[in-house]
């Protein structure tokens, strides 16, 4: 690492320690250790408990029997295989309605002011405060009302209404930093303002949106509470299951940790793979 | 108040040197000001100086002192940032206060202290306010203030006025030599203007790519620039170049390019003999430059056809094709009846050549 | 509303109809999906209506007298609720703070640790909350075994409130002390360096350095994490049903499952729409004065 990038960073990365340098490098060595031990130890338990056989989960930091056995079971059973095709088709349909309507929203947000922005910045802003249950629940109702109750349908709307309000920021702060005169130029050039945006401000928007993407995905994949309230068993998701496994089961650990880190693989591969885009898109 | 030296210090961030071989003797309450382009090394220069950076190699001396293990803070230096750097959330007075508490300053004697410098710099009815309803101007009085409190060995500077708009940068310079009048220190002032390397040094050290290039007072690095680069650095409009071969011309020494022939003045031609070289450049300040040739006598006359105006109201530049290049003649009466490509007859005053070697840029006095 | 909307659009120029339109479907979305069921949910609590016997008749205020006067709302779902709010806040805002200062000093091998914190915020919480409760298991997970190899003995964490509430809290923070971190230090490296110099040449200690120097440059981002957190948190509901179901006893209930409860237990649509409704209305004023007193402190607006 170049020393004028050291240099670029924020001072407090300068600020001569208290301790000796070698004092200072063991304590950030055992704070870095023990920050690895925290937020990883967990998981690593729980994936460790998935490939421990059944009788040996009770103790697993004991004897090395190691199976992949707990997985196949997990696979045999149609319900999670239903829940996990379910969970993946939702995700996939919430994220790609979404987007468009996200992007739409939040450029709007960044590059018009007056009372029509003003008002759908509150509302947005409204709809994120307002408890999910307060909604969620009447809906119940309504999903009932309308015949779409355990059916894509009744769940797919409220999931791109988070979308929209949740991530309509991410876009905003994107549009937010790029120079509109180059869409004022295109304009000039010839083309409508939806031209503008399609053809100049969109292309450069491709690392947001795919931030956007990543996240919205992922939001819907992990949530519970939606899933709780408006599904059955015709649209049974992996949330849902994975937490009746409890009561199904037992506390067959074993088999619950097991769907649990199969439901973790895409949240792993992302923060894997596609860290600088989430973190871009974590802000607000 | 001390001395400050420079011995062989040297900067290399990997392998990219920034500051090369700068040897730099500063004497008691002198004023050096460091100039040249960006990425000269000026800054890192004055950073090492402050402690910010460590010299790969070399020595700082503040006084008597080593100081190049020393951290900042005590090495007895205060700086001036190009962004002011002003404690956004206090008040002026504790901006200025808050080194010297810091140092378990006595209350009474920081007030003193405070009032003293507010005096000085004209900010006593801003102490109780915040940096952000300030002006730019303002804020970088305070920041000066912030300097003078704390009476340290060496003054630094990183390009204070450099945020300033050009109207404020000339006030503020006048301001500057009146603080260094009321208060003497040793300092360092690095910038890209020359301007004020010229109107705030004591001394004028030109640097390019990490190296000193020459270190003079303002009147000699004009008069007597080391290098091509000094030349053309220093002064403005810049100095003019052309490229120029030597010849031999009723025995007397003659530099010339196409449709010019300068006789090389008497003094200079006993220096040029001796050169083995015979590519060379001339260099001649504009204010050199004259329309018309009043003193045919000393062969240093020519004509050219004028190619563009420049009308400042105070003095008309004219621009004219010499020898494939554009030769800038200023300090012309504004009122002067010159028109796009008239034929003038123009010279050269002899006392302003300047010969470099075409290859080297050195300069051969 | 479609009245105004006729007479507007004759007076709206083009940029504000091209405006209208980028948010028309959105809008749509919203209106069906905001304003259509908080209208039934209102609508709802004020009448008798049970979900296997839907009489719908009207009642009034009854419901939300029950609930204000309900002890278990007032003595434990409310203080529930707003402790966690507060405590998770708090901790996870200090710990984010001294998290992000760690990764800003560029050690060798930061690069993993910032890897490691962005998991917590990627997995789904019920996962968080189900690999703490596998982890706190009072006889087979990993702490009872450190406990017991240090003779301390058993604890039974989900047996009674307040260590419940505790490992609430613990996963709370797990999940979200690293938001705080990686927005704080993405704050932290776009920080100006002079005024640290400055400080630097001023004799500052590095605790002075950070409340006088550092502090006041992030308190922006520090309100507008603080207040968007806050919000969020009042309506934790994932790790609690997970980790304790609102138990032992209702005794780590929060509002959000306070509500599903009367709904969907009680079976009682009519009382849960307005438990539902107390609880928007209670969020809505605490997220107005906290709105305000961010934008005052940070100069923080839109």
């Amino acid at each position: 690492m170049s020393a004028p990038a050291i240099v670029a960073q924020g001072a407090p990365a300068r600020i001569v320690g208290v301790l000796a340098p070698g004092g200072r490098a063991a304590l950030i060595v055992l704070a870095a250790l023990a920050i690895v031990l925290l937020f990883l130890g967990p998981i690593v338990i729980l994936v460790v408990t998935s490939l421990r056989p059944g009788w040996a989960v009770y103790y697993i930091y004991r004897g090395t029997a190691f199976t992949l056995q707990n997985y196949l079971d997990v696979f045999a059973r149609p319900a999670v295989v239903r829940a996990f095709v379910n969970s993946f088709v939702l995700a996939t349909l919430a994220t790609v309605l979404s987007l468009g309507i996200t992007v739409t929203s939040g450029y709007m947000l960044s590059r018009f002011d007056g009372p029509i922005p003003r008002t759908w910045f509150g509302t947005i802003y409204l709809f994120r405060t307002v408890p999910y249950i307060s909604w969620v629940l009447p809906l119940y109702l309504v999903d009932y009302y309308f015949g779409v109750y355990d059916t894509f349908a009744g769940i797919l709307l409220p999931h791109i209404a988070v979308h929209i309000c949740f991530f309509s920021w991410i876009m905003k702060g994107f549009f937010d930093g790029i120079d509109p005169s180059m869409e004022h130029a295109a304009m000039i050039d010839g083309c409508t303002r939806w031209g503008a945006f399609r053809r100049v401000a969109l292309p450069a928007a491709i690392p947001a949106i795919a931030a956007l993407a990543i996240l919205s995905w992922l939001y819907t994949w992990n949530e519970f509470l939606f899933a709780l309230i408006l599904t059955g068993h015709n649209t049974a998701l992996i949330t849902v299951t994975m937490a009746q496994f409890v009561t199904e089961l037992g506390t067959a650990w074993n088999l619950m940790s097991a769907m649990a880190v199969l439901a973790m693989v895409p949240a792993v591969l992302v923060t894997v793979f596609a860290q600088k885009y989430v973190i871009r898109g974590l802000r607000i | 108040m001390a001395k400050v030296a420079l011995e062989q210090l040297n900067k290399r961030y990997g392998a990219v040197p920034a500051v090369i071989d700068v040897d730099l003797a500063i004497a008691e309450n002198e004023f050096v000001v460091l100039v040249g382009p960006s990425g000269c090394g000026k800054s890192t220069t004055l950073r090492m100086v402050a402690g910010l950076e460590d010299a790969t190699s070399g020595t700082i001396r503040i006084g008597e002192r080593v100081v190049n293990g020393l951290a900042p803070k005590d090495r007895d230096i205060a700086m001036v940032f190009q962004n002011y750097a002003l404690y956004q959330h206090m008040t002026i007075y504790d901006n200025l206060a808050f080194g010297l508490r810091n140092r378990r300053v006595p209350e009474d004697t920081i007030r003193r202290e405070v009032a003293r410098a507010a005096e000085i710099l004209g900010i006593g009815d801003l102490l109780a306010r915040k940096p952000r309803q300030l002006s730019g101007g303002q804020q970088q009085r305070v920041a000066l203030g912030r300097c003078i409190v704390r009476h340290p060995q060496v003054f630094l500077f990183d390009e204070p006025l450099s945020n300033l708009d050009a109207k404020l940068r000339a006030q503020m310079r006048i301001e500057l030599k009146r603080l260094r009048e009321r208060v003497a220190t040793t300092s360092i002032y690095v910038t890209h203007d020359q301007v004020e390397a010229m109107t705030l040094g004591d001394r004028v050290v030109v640097m390019r790519d990490g190296r000193i290039l020459q270190q003079a007072t303002p009147l000699e690095i004009y008069n007597r620039p080391a290098n091509r680069f000094v030349a053309g650095f220093i002064g403005a409009p810049a100095m003019n170049f052309i490229d120029v071969s030597l010849a031999r011309n009723d025995g007397r020494l003659a530099a010339e390019a196409e449709a010019l022939r300068i006789r090389v003045p008497e003094e200079q031609a006993a220096v040029l003999e001796r050169q083995p070289a015979q590519a060379l450049t001339l260099g001649v300040r504009p204010e050199h430059v004259l329309i018309g040739d009043p003193r045919p006598e000393n062969g240093t006359g020519f004509d050219a056809a004028i190619e563009v105006t420049e009308q400042l109201g105070a003095e008309l530049l004219v621009g004219v094709r010499v020898a494939g290049t554009i030769v800038i003649a200023s300090r012309i009466d504004p009122w002067a009846k010159l028109g796009l490509h008239q034929k003038i007859r123009l010279s050269l005053d002899p006392r302003g050549l300047h010969f470099f070697d075409r290859e080297s840029g050195e300069a051969l006095r | 509303m479609s009245l105004r909307r006729n007479g507007l659009l004759a007076r709206l120029g083009e940029k504000e109809r091209f405006a209208l339109l980028l948010i028309a479907p959105a809008a749509s979305v919203l209106v069906l999906f905001q304003i259509v069921p908080i209208v039934i949910g209102a609508n709802a609590s004020f009448r008798d209506w049970q979900l296997y016997n839907p009489k719908e008749t009207w009642i009034g205020l009854a419901h939300y007298r029950y609930i204000l006067s309900d002890p278990v709302f007032l003595t434990v779902v409310l203080p529930n609720t707003f402790l966690l709010m507060f405590a998770s806040v708090a901790i996870s805002l200090v710990l984010g703070m001294a998290l992000a200062h760690l990764l800003n000093w560029n050690f060798r091998g930061h690069t993993l640790v910032q890897t490691v914190i962005l998991l917590p915020q990627m997995i789904a919480p019920v996962i968080a909350a189900t690999s703490m409760r596998w982890t706190f298991n009072d006889q087979f997970g990993v702490v009872a075994a450190f406990l017991r190899a240090v003779g301390y003995g058993q604890i039974s964490w989900l047996a009674e409130r307040w260590p419940s509430f505790l490992i609430v809290l613990f996963t709370d923070v797990w999940i979200w002390a690293p938001w705080f971190a990686l927005i704080l230090l993405a704050a932290l490296k776009s920080l100006p360096r002079e005024p640290f110099e400055a400080a630097q040449i001023d004799a500052t200690g590095r605790w002075r350095t950070f409340t006088h120097v550092t502090l006041p440059m992030l308190r922006p981002v520090i309100g507008v994490c603080v207040l968007i957190r806050s919000i969020d948190a009042f309506r934790t509901f994932d790790q609690v049903w997970v980790l304790t179901g609102g138990g032992p006893a209702r005794t780590t209930e929060v509002f959000s499952i306070y509500a599903y409860i009367e709904t969907f237990v009680n079976l009682d649509f009519g009382r849960g729409s307005a438990a539902a409704i107390v609880g928007a209305v209670i969020i809505l004023i605490v997220a107005w004065t906290m709105y305000r007193a961010v934008d005052r402190l940070a100069n923080v607006s839109r």
